[in-house]
């Protein structure tokens, strides 16, 4: 509770009302000038706010109202509104009430995780990519005008990620692209928006919100489970740092995603036997002698490299 | 209320341009029809769609796909009890995509009961084609032309109560011919082609519950995955060569058949913890799955001039066992500050047996023995610090260290005798970041942010070691208008003594849209992304070495799109949009001279100039308050500068009828 918020509830209690002059100089909204109010029937709400009430039954949010067992705390308009008495009392306004238009990102945030924390896909919001970059749940959700009945988001998925995500949405125009503007998947199908675990592959550059497949796997495999082994020889640099090593996720303008036009350009990169690199920190193994790369059939690797993505059968991944 | 509602969200439907059916417009104002104690909203949008293509029809399959025939194109099916004590159910949201025949089709169900069940379904079905890999000379190799269905299906019990029951069941199948290549029978020998009949099938079985015990929330889940591949390959064509018909081994094959069943189990468990208080949130997952592969690989050539066979049996079983365990802690000291802390470690271990039989009539016959292990651990711990210093500015900052353990084992038995060739290495990750925001007035919000990082040994020489991140993002958002541009740019050196990679990419985008009335909207957006990259690499030429060489990549994507909505008198809706994505790569006209280091080779392919365009317009006009025709046309075009083969144009388009209620 805040000192003004204390101080307005001593003068309360002794029979002024400063509600509305309180809450303004505080920056109006924190939950605790509201729970200076008190509850009220939510009968009362559908005198001003009949469209909303008379639409509230096709809300995810009746079910609490439908039960008619929960406190007044948790159901109704007031369940994530608020008290109510001081909003009646002055004839309406936001200052009265907790109105989420107004209020800050951290106290929407705690308003709605009063109720929604405790799931896993919401078990890294605090620390999400979203929240501290100043987002609150009414930048996506609107519990009044919903776009989609799933999550009651303000836009269809795919238009309300591209809004901010301009630059990924060109990545989808790209020609060689995931499906996300046809509609076969969607954004959420690889990203979590309300924060993600610590991802186990890439550890430089980490991926943001990405959500895991089962084990802490990256995404691509919850579809793309023929990648996923485990195999006797593995592909280390995809087992190590992931997909992205060779694949752009969400679009290219190179065939399957590659990050490179043609392949041997992007297998050599890595195959140049330098540095410290690899499995014995010698360098990643360079191509045999016999390969002649003015040779049109050694410049396409997984021709005979057909099992790249990793083997059970052959150590160089050739069957 | 209702209608500005409704014409906010047709307004808002039109945001993306996304292929140019289904139309997003509804027929009439979805109200519903009140059935005994439900109400019920129904629509749904019937028509056909054709496409007529010319040049490179492979290319348009791969990216477009959309064909000819009778499509339900979209639909929607809500039904909702009005006092939320339904007898069966309380809530129903059906919605389809493509039905009939398109490349991308959708069912999304959910049915509900209040305090007694809750059941969603997914489903979805995608052709995929793809003609194969570019290469420098044209064609490709790995052709597919397979179908992937997924399916998810979710039941939750007493999904209002603190004691919960989870049920639930995935599938994700892939099938259709596919063109593969093999090499035999040496390492110089040909390469043939195969045809495969790609059949794979992954499914996953869940049972789990929740409960409550002191105030905690405890849900835990028991999964079972399995992965059957049945995948076989047999000669396309008989006795084809591969490229190099010169080569000192038969030229083609009489027969070729192989056999790769590989079929997976993959048991596992998950558990979570959640609990709340007024000033700290503790969250915990925990998992541990068992993962097991086992495999045969039959393979049998036969050639002739010269005659030589051979015979491999591959067998053996691979196992991944891996355990995770996630830790998160924030505190809530004051309504302004958040501090969250999250710990992770993560321990996969894959280890494998093969078993390698070869008999070849040229070479008699080889056995070895192959063991192989792989184990990764990483643990890792992020402190983030949110402070919102004012309702005018708030900044946040975060330190990450990763800690990377890899240990490897690669076993070889041969002739009676054992190799072993372990390894080991460690490789630390520090990286702090920094962010502010402002918002100085409502409309407008400002967002910058800064990331550094260091990896002491990373696992390839593209991997992130020292890099650096800069972001930054500005809003201005009023009702009717908003404008919003962005940029990022992502920098990484990774070098050692004898090579170097660097990779910078710059990334600026700016977006807007406009609705200055109802009926009438504007939206534009542009990017532009900027990608270059240096690395050394090291290849042979006419068996020598060629050492110190760069591989040099330039490219340079821009982006535009453009969509316009007019509504005439309420009755008549008109759409335009287009979309365009051009690469220029490093600027230069021909594929063989330009940027790069001194082989000319890598000159020829490292840059790809692309262009791709797609105007439509779409029309639709109101002919009662519950029925409506549709009519719309795309465009598509691909153009590849260097290899003109490979574009292609498509005329696409619709008619259809959309009814709701």
């Amino acid at each position: 509770m805040c000192l003004l918020a204390a101080l307005e509830t001593v003068l309360v209690f002794v029979g002024f009302r400063f509600g509305l002059l309180f809450a303004l100089i505080c920056g109006s909204g924190c939950i605790a000038h509201a729970q200076t109010s008190r509850f009220v029937s939510n009968d009362l709400c559908k005198t001003c706010h009949s469209a909303i009430w008379n639409a509230f039954y096709k809300n995810p949010h009746f079910k609490s109202v439908a039960s008619g067992k929960e406190p007044p705390e948790s159901t109704g308009c007031q369940g994530c509104h608020g008290p109510a008495g001081n909003h009646i009392d002055n004839g309406g306004g936001k200052d009265t009430i907790r109105a989420f238009s107004v209020l800050p990102a951290a106290q929407v945030l705690d308003a709605c995780l009063r109720c929604h924390s405790q799931t896993l896909s919401r078990a890294n919001i605090r620390a999400s990519q979203h929240t501290l970059n100043g987002m609150a749940c009414t930048s996506c959700h609107s519990i009044h005008r919903a776009r989609s009945v799933a999550g009651l988001l303000k836009k269809p998925q795919t238009a309300l990620c591209e809004e901010c995500h301009t630059d990924v949405r060109a990545q989808f125009a790209m020609p060689f692209k995931h499906r996300v503007e046809e509609g076969v998947i969607s954004c959420t199908d690889c990203h979590n928006p309300h924060g993600s675990f610590a991802p186990t592959w890439k550890m430089a550059s980490r991926p943001h919100q990405v959500d895991q497949a089962m084990a802490n796997e990256e995404p691509c495999l919850k579809c793309h489970a023929d990648k996923r082994g485990p195999f006797v020889f593995e592909h280390l640099g995809v087992r190590v740092d992931g997909c992205e090593t060779c694949h752009a996720p969400h679009g290219s303008t190179n065939s399957r995603l590659l990050l490179r036009p043609v392949v041997f350009t992007l297998c050599l990169e890595c195959h140049n036997g330098a540095g410290n690199f690899g499995r014995q920190g010698k360098g990643i193994p360079t191509q045999t002698s016999a390969h002649n790369m003015a040779d049109p059939r050694y410049q396409n690797c997984t021709a005979c490299h057909v099992r790249i993505h990793g083997s059970n059968a052959d150590s160089n991944l050739l069957r | 209320m209702r209608i500005i509602a409704l014409l906010l969200l047709v307004l808002c439907a039109l945001d993306a341009q996304v292929p140019v059916a289904p139309s997003p417009d509804l027929a009439g104002e979805p109200r519903g029809e009140n059935v005994q104690n439900y109400n019920i909203v129904n629509s749904f949008e019937t028509g056909y769609r054709y496409g007529t293509v010319g040049g490179n029809i492979e290319q348009y399959r791969s990216s477009v796909n959309y064909g000819d025939g009778i499509r339900l194109l979209g639909s929607s099916l809500l039904v909702n009890s009005k006092d939320g004590h339904g007898r069966l159910f309380d809530h129903i949201s059906l919605s389809t995509q493509g039905l009939g025949n398109d490349p991308y089709e959708s069912v999304a169900l959910s049915i509900q009961k209040n305090r007694m069940y809750r059941y969603d379904m997914g489903w979805r079905q995608n052709d995929y084609f793809n003609p194969g890999l570019v290469t420098a000379g044209g064609g490709g190799q790995h052709l597919l032309d397979t179908q992937n269905r997924m399916q998810d299906h979710n039941l939750t019990l007493f999904p209002q109560s603190n004691l919960k029951f989870f049920a639930g069941f995935s599938a994700n199948s892939q099938s259709g011919p596919g063109y593969s290549s093999i090499q035999l029978f040496d390492g110089t020998g040909n390469i043939f082609p195969l045809f495969s009949n790609v059949r794979r099938v992954w499914r996953e079985y869940r049972l789990g519950n929740e409960f409550r015990v002191f105030g905690i929330r405890v849900n835990w889940t028991h999964g079972w995955e399995d992965f059957k591949d049945d995948t076989g390959a047999t000669l396309a064509t008989g006795g084809v060569p591969g490229a190099t018909p010169s080569e000192p081994v038969p030229a083609g094959l009489n027969s070729f058949h192989a056999s790769d069943p590989n079929h997976g189990t993959n048991p596992y468990w998950r558990a979570a913890i959640f609990a709340d208080r007024e000033l700290f949130h503790l969250n915990g997952r925990f998992t541990y799955s068992g993962g097991r592969n086992a495999f045969v690989v039959d393979e049998s050539a036969q050639a002739s001039s010269p005659a030589r066979i051979q015979n491999v049996v591959t067998l053996g079983n691979a196992d991944r066992p891996v355990a995770t365990g996630n830790l998160n802690l924030s505190f809530t000291p004051t309504s302004k500050l958040t501090i969250a802390n999250s710990t992770s470690v993560h321990n996969v271990r894959t280890l494998g047996d093969s078993f390698f039989a070869q008999f070849d009539s040229q070479t008699q016959t080889t056995t070895a023995l192959f063991y192989n292990y792989l184990g990764i651990r990483t643990v890792a711990n992020d402190t983030n610090l949110n402070y919102q210093v004012s309702p005018l500015w708030g900044f946040m900052a975060g330190y990450h260290y990763s800690n990377r353990l890899i240990i490897f084992q690669k076993q070889f038995t041969f002739a009676g005798a054992t190799s072993s060739d372990p390894a080991e290495q460690s490789n630390q990750l520090r990286a702090g970041e920094v962010g502010v925001r402002f918002a100085p007035w409502k409309p407008l919000s400002v967002l910058l942010g800064a990331e550094i990082g260091a990896n002491s040994h990373p696992f390839t020489p593209i991997a992130g070691a020292d890099y650096h991140a800069l972001s930054g993002r500005v809003q201005y958002r009023v009702k009717t208008f908003r404008l919003a541009a962005a940029v990022n740019a992502d920098y990484n050196s990774n070098s050692v003594s004898l090579t170097s990679y660097a990779a910078q990419s710059r990334t600026y985008s700016a977006s807007g849209s406009w609705t200055p009335r109802d009926g009438f909207t504007l939206d534009a957006g542009f990017s532009r992304a900027h990608t270059y990259t240096i690395g050394g690499i090291a290849y042979f030429l006419d068996q020598q070495l060629l050492q110190n060489q760069s591989s040099i990549y330039l490219s340079n994507i821009n982006s535009l799109y453009v969509s316009v909505r007019y509504e005439i008198r309420r009755r008549i809706d008109v759409y335009a949009g287009y979309t365009g994505v051009q690469d220029l790569g490093d600027g230069r006209g021909t594929a063989t001279a330009g940027v790069g280091s001194a082989p000319a080779l890598f000159q020829a392919v490292q840059t790809f100039p692309v262009a791709f365009q797609s105007p439509m317009a779409r029309v639709s006009v109101k002919i009662n308050g519950k029925l409506r025709w549709n009519a719309g046309y795309q465009y598509y075009a691909y153009r590849q500068d260097f290899t003109s083969l490979l574009g292609y144009r498509a005329n696409t388009g619709y008619t259809s009828l959309s009814f709701s209620f």
